[in-house]
């Protein structure tokens, strides 16, 4: 994709969010964000404990173009991902997925999702590995 | 009622529209969104952006004369262009550039009283289209870093003596050290909380109305100097990068005429890292 194609295509995310919303049934929900910008994302998680897959995955947030159409981008992408994929995910790799030479200015903003969603992970294995009362 | 000290740094919606096709004005959308030009921007507006044309890429300064001689020759501007800085975010970014194009000395900078929101709120064009414009021929000013901005050792120097006043323009959750304690939010980038001893806290949004324009300048000279903010005193201004307290630069340099007034861009993403420096809470 060339400049233009990558601004619409993040611009397109912003507009119409691909899994904008909450999971009722979510085993997880984690919220990350810049409060001097006023970027938030919520991340809804929900996961397939044979597979250690995602099942659902949804998200819900307020802010700028890159940080929204990132998590609208990254939420399509990891519909079904196994676990170990969204935790092997690093942060270079997410600018690549959303176009570096136009996010390359606002990495915290373009990483803000996949941060967000890792922590999730995170927190699902951990209290995954709990044992039950 | 009193005028601004410097009026001429302010235009407003109206006189921007009737200068769209002045060849002798180069607009400029300055913004914490970097996309939000391509959604749609003021006609004949130029995108600059405060990270990639702004900084040094690699150090964490802004750029030499070279760089700055560069990117204005791209964006049209000569030394006698008239610059209108605008943007998102109550024109933060506009004050911050329109304070990196004054480190260079450019004459005629000026900011679109109320940015972008008010151009929109007005209901006036907006357009996708971006311009052609054809290359300046920009010789600068070597950079002054003496006057119009404050360093780390300066502050601390600036905070023990008689006459000086700082000036957080946090909020004030910034400024107790509350904000960088909640555990959702560790991008904030420092490793301490709390305030630069001896500052006032006087956030930059208090000298803005609703719809983003400045506050009156009975309002403003309220509000400073009800704070011991004087003009006498040699002041500087803090946020936590520098952007929020070049609005608050821009207010007491140009809108009150304080002679004294500096920019400490380091801010507390400097201090409230730094070892040993003392911090209030």
């Amino acid at each position: 994709m060339n400049r233009q194609e990558v601004i619409e295509r993040l611009l397109d995310h912003y507009r119409s969010p691909r899994h904008r919303g909450k999971l009722p049934d979510a085993d997880v929900v984690r919220s990350g964000g810049h409060p001097g910008c006023g970027d938030v994302i919520t991340v809804y998680l929900k996961v397939d404990p044979e597979k250690q897959q995602v099942a659902a995955l949804s998200f819900e947030g307020e802010g700028c173009t890159v940080s929204q159409a990132a998590a609208s981008i990254l939420t399509e992408k990891m519909q079904h991902a196994d676990l170990a994929e969204i935790e092997a995910l690093d942060d270079q790799e997410m600018i690549d997925i959303l176009g570096r030479e136009v996010v390359q200015a606002r990495v915290t903003c373009a990483t803000l999702a996949l941060t967000t969603l890792q922590r999730a992970v995170h927190q699902y294995r951990r209290e995954a590995s709990k044992p039950h009362e | 009622m009193a005028e601004y000290a410097h009026p001429e740094v302010l235009v407003d919606t109206n006189w921007l529209a009737e200068h769209l096709n002045d060849p002798t004005v180069r607009i400029l959308e300055s913004n914490e969104d970097i996309l939000l030009y391509d959604t749609g921007h003021i006609p004949g507006a130029l995108k600059i952006d405060w990270l990639a044309d702004l900084n040094d890429p690699v150090q964490r300064d802004y750029l030499d004369k070279a760089g700055f001689e560069k990117l204005a020759s791209r964006l049209g501007i000569n030394n006698d262009t008239t610059v209108v800085f605008y943007g998102d975010k109550n024109n933060w970014w506009a004050t911050y550039a329109f304070w990196v194009f004054k480190l260079f000395g450019h004459k005629d900078a000026r900011i679109l009283n109320g940015g972008r929101a008010k151009w929109i709120a007005e209901g006036r064009e907006l357009t996708k289209e971006v311009p052609q414009v054809a290359p300046g021929s920009y010789v600068a000013n070597e950079r002054d870093d003496s006057s119009i901005r404050a360093f780390r050792d300066q502050v601390l120097q600036h905070i023990k003596q008689e006459g000086a006043a700082l000036v957080d323009v946090r909020s004030p959750q910034e400024y107790s050290g509350e904000r960088t304690h909640m555990p959702e939010y560790p991008q904030e980038g420092t490793l301490r909380g709390g305030h630069i001893p001896t500052a006032k806290s006087i956030p930059w949004a208090k000298a803005a109305n609703e719809d983003g324009t400045f506050k009156s300048p009975d309002e403003l000279k309220t509000l400073y100097e009800g704070q011991g903010i004087t003009p006498d005193k040699d002041v500087i201004a803090y946020c936590r990068i520098g952007e929020r307290s070049s609005h608050t630069w821009f207010v007491l340099k140009y809108l009150l005429g304080y002679p004294k007034v500096r920019n400490y861009d380091g801010s507390w993403t400097e201090w409230g890292n730094g070892v040993g420096l003392p911090i209030e809470k």
